[in-house]
């Protein structure tokens, strides 16, 4: 009995240890758009993000979405979308876990350092969001400096304030910024203004909250595995979505098409 | 022939020598108290028989079956062993019943876990249950416990609970029965119920070994008493000659402290 | 809007509460063998496994969460790729982790035992394997039922910390509909999921260890 047990044991972390330890011959070389065709699916990381990626009947829809899917499908691949913690998508893309992010996300120095990006497809701007009430005291970034913001850890938003030297918190998401403010725990927050769109102002759950001052103009675009040659087919694709009026088109349909940047 | 024999055992923990070149016999039917005070070896000798402890040296034959020979250092299955073991019964001074089954249930348990080895245990599995339900109930009666069959350990007195012990113990049918001083964790007024039951065994020709500290009882009910000090045997002869007229000085000097203690 | 809120929070609770059955399922019997593992006589095993042990009590159940289920895949050898690979690489950590926290509960409740429950079975002829399952078993349960109770109810809670991995149980659930409708209650409605599930088996301990106390120990 004791000898078995041990035996058991040894081989369990045996195994576990040559799951761990045993690295595969490097595939840095090999085609990520090999990868991805051969398992026959585009896994695209995402969260719930208005109106680029948001759920409606179950279904993800929204700008970003139905962009990937078309992407899929021209690629011969299944769209599968998986949600993710916006501060670990470089750890999720490294790890495999999935091929892209593609979720309205601001092409920041860290971004485009970590991962093979994607032209830029949308502009975006980082905005003050304030209580309603006193939105006319804090018209300009100058007239902020006292208070205290809530934005998302990592976002550019943070790297707004900070550049700013304002006084901050971070927190888990932009959405917990708005909460911040809306229960007076911060005194403003900085989201991003597509969101900032859906999200605030009349008929929503943030009737009390408004957004003043732009801070940063910015641009959206898609992540990929670093040296992924999928960041350059994506290029070839918007190419001709944008050239053909698919995109635009795509683009009204969720009221961004303001913001989209010519391909 | 005799019933147990013991030859040359030796035993050392470590550097320090507990038994020495022990060697006696004991006839079938009769009982042989082991007397001495404590870390004289005895209860050593006792685990030894048991096979809790393994001797450096000497001989262990029962019936005329060779049961240990430590010069043989082949090591025993286990199983071997179990099957050696069962020619011994023993009763622990603390009692060391298992608290979560009932007085009954503390009976039967070997004799049902042994019964499972029967080739026939799954053709007559209730008949044979039925026989060592009815066992047990004989053993508790025998030992006074009939109407307290379904108390757990701990609704019963010490006495209780060692009288529950034997007949644990004897439920396996041992060859031979030893007792490590079985009343000296219990409280003077609870002795005597006990003592009656060893005293009824040894009326019924049980061959038993009891290491004890109660002179008195080792007198009246042993046939044969050892004397034991620093590990060897000092002296050995029946009851009462030992008892009432020690040959050896330091038996004396035993027996009278002894005395004069209590 | 209650009712949509309520299917979204029922559908993350069931995750909540598959992720808790399969990690006791997975780490009440692991737990054992780790036990005897650190108990053996064979030195290299038991401070193998007691390395093991303190490696999994002694840092944090978040970042084993991350490092198990990022690792192999940063190693190029991802083995959470299916559908429920999420829910799979929580569950191993779980498993791994309160398998270690109930391994040290077992051993101390083994070696509470007195020496003298093993003897009687011995000299009753009984295996090591009937002396522990028959003996043993039922005075180990008695004691590490209360110690037990309290690691399970706090599994209970800690089974939140894998929306870190994007484990959809019932936080996240909560938390999406402040992304999506910037809603804040749905995320603070999801306390009245803990406490009425903690509640439960704070009651079942409660029983359990009142129906175990027929005897004593």
């Amino acid at each position: 009995m004791k000898k078995f047990v041990a035996l058991l044991l040894a081989v369990v972390m045996v195994a576990g240890m040559t799951a761990c330890g045993a690295k595969k011959a490097a595939s840095a070389s090999d085609s990520d758009m090999a990868y991805v065709k051969e398992k026959g699916k585009l896994v695209v990381g995402i969260t719930d993000f208005a109106p680029m990626d948001y759920q409606e009947n179950g279904q993800w829809v929204g700008f970003d979405a139905d962009m990937a899917k078309a992407f899929a499908e021209s690629l011969g691949v299944e769209c599968q979308f998986v949600e993710i913690n916006w501060d670990t998508k470089a750890m999720e893309l490294d790890s495999k876990n999935i091929d892209c992010v593609w979720n309205g996300m601001t092409l920041t120095n860290e971004v485009t350092s970590s991962m093979a990006c994607s032209n830029a497809y949308c502009n975006n701007a980082q905005v003050i969001v304030v209580p309603a009430d006193v939105a006319g005291q804090y018209a300009d970034a100058e007239s902020c400096k006292d208070l205290t913001f809530a934005v998302e850890a990592g976002s550019a938003g943070e790297a707004a304030v900070a550049e700013l030297g304002y006084n901050y918190i971070s927190v888990a998401d932009q959405a917990s910024a708005l909460m911040e403010v809306s229960s007076g725990t911060s005194d403003a927050a900085v989201i991003d203004l597509l969101m900032a769109g859906a999200m605030i102002g009349e008929g929503t759950s943030y009737a009390n909250l408004t957004h003043t001052a732009e801070l940063t103009a910015e641009e959206y675009g898609v992540g990929f595995r670093k040296g992924s040659d999928l960041a350059a087919a994506l290029n070839e694709f918007f190419a001709a979505a944008y050239a053909d009026g698919s995109m635009a088109a795509c683009a009204k349909t969720y009221g961004v098409q303001d913001a989209l940047i010519a391909q | 022939m005799a019933m147990l024999e013991v030859s040359h055992m030796e035993k050392r923990f470590g550097n320090t020598e507990v038994l020495k070149d022990i060697s006696f016999s004991l006839e079938k039917g009769q009982s042989l108290a082991i007397i001495g005070s404590s870390g004289s070896g005895k209860t050593t000798l006792l685990r030894s028989l048991n096979f809790l402890e393994t001797p450096d040296a000497g001989t262990i034959t029962v019936d005329g079956q060779l049961l240990l020979d430590a010069a043989v250092r082949t090591k025993a299955s286990d199983k071997e062993i179990r099957k050696k073991r069962l020619r011994f019964g023993l009763v622990f001074q603390n009692f060391n019943l298992f608290p979560q089954y009932t007085a009954l249930e503390n009976v039967m348990l070997a004799s049902q876990l042994l019964a499972k080895e029967r080739p026939d245990y799954r053709q007559n599995r209730r008949e044979i249950l039925e026989q060592i339900r009815t066992r047990g109930v004989e053993l508790l009666t025998q030992v006074g416990l009939q109407d307290r069959l379904d108390n757990y350990p701990h609704q019963l007195s010490g006495g209780q609970q060692q009288r529950v012990a034997i007949a644990r113990a004897l439920a396996l049918d041992p060859d031979i029965l030893c007792f490590d001083e079985p009343t000296s964790a219990l409280d003077p007024e609870l002795t005597g119920e006990v003592l009656k039951v060893i005293r009824s065994l040894a009326e019924r020709n049980m061959t038993m070994i009891i290491v004890t500290h109660e002179m008195a009882f080792a007198r009246d009910v042993a046939d044969q008493i050892i004397f034991m000090d620093g590990g060897v045997i000092v002296e050995q002869g029946p009851a009462r000659q030992v008892i009432e007229h020690p040959v050896q000085e330091r038996t004396r000097r035993f027996l009278s402290r002894y005395q004069g203690q209590s | 809007m209650f009712q949509t809120v309520l299917n979204a929070l029922n559908q993350g609770f069931l995750l909540t509460l598959a992720l808790f059955l399969v990690t006791l399922a997975g780490a009440l019997p692991l737990g054992l063998l780790v036990s005897f593992g650190s108990m053996s006589r064979f030195r290299p095993l038991r401070y193998v496994m007691r390395t093991i042990v303190w490696i999994f009590r002694g840092s944090p159940l978040l970042l084993q969460l991350f490092i198990i289920f990022y690792v192999p895949g940063e190693l190029d050898h991802n083995i959470w790729a299916f559908s429920s690979g999420r829910f799979w690489a929580a569950a191993t950590a779980f498993i791994l982790n309160y398998a270690c926290y109930f391994s040290e509960i077992y051993r101390g409740g083994i070696e509470s035992i007195p020496r003298g429950q093993d003897e009687a079975g011995l000299v009753l002829g009984m295996t090591k394997q009937q002396i522990f399952f028959k003996v043993k078993f039922m005075q180990l349960v008695r004691r590490i039922v209360p110690p037990i109770s309290n690691e399970i109810i706090t599994l209970v809670k800690d089974t939140s910390l894998a929306n870190s991995i994007a484990l959809a149980e019932v936080i996240w659930a909560g938390k999406k509909f402040m992304k999506s409708d910037g809603l804040v209650w749905p995320l603070f409605f999801t306390i009245l999921y803990y406490l009425a599930f903690t509640g439960l088996l704070t009651l079942f301990f409660g029983w359990l260890e009142k129906k175990l106390s027929y005897y004593s120990v």
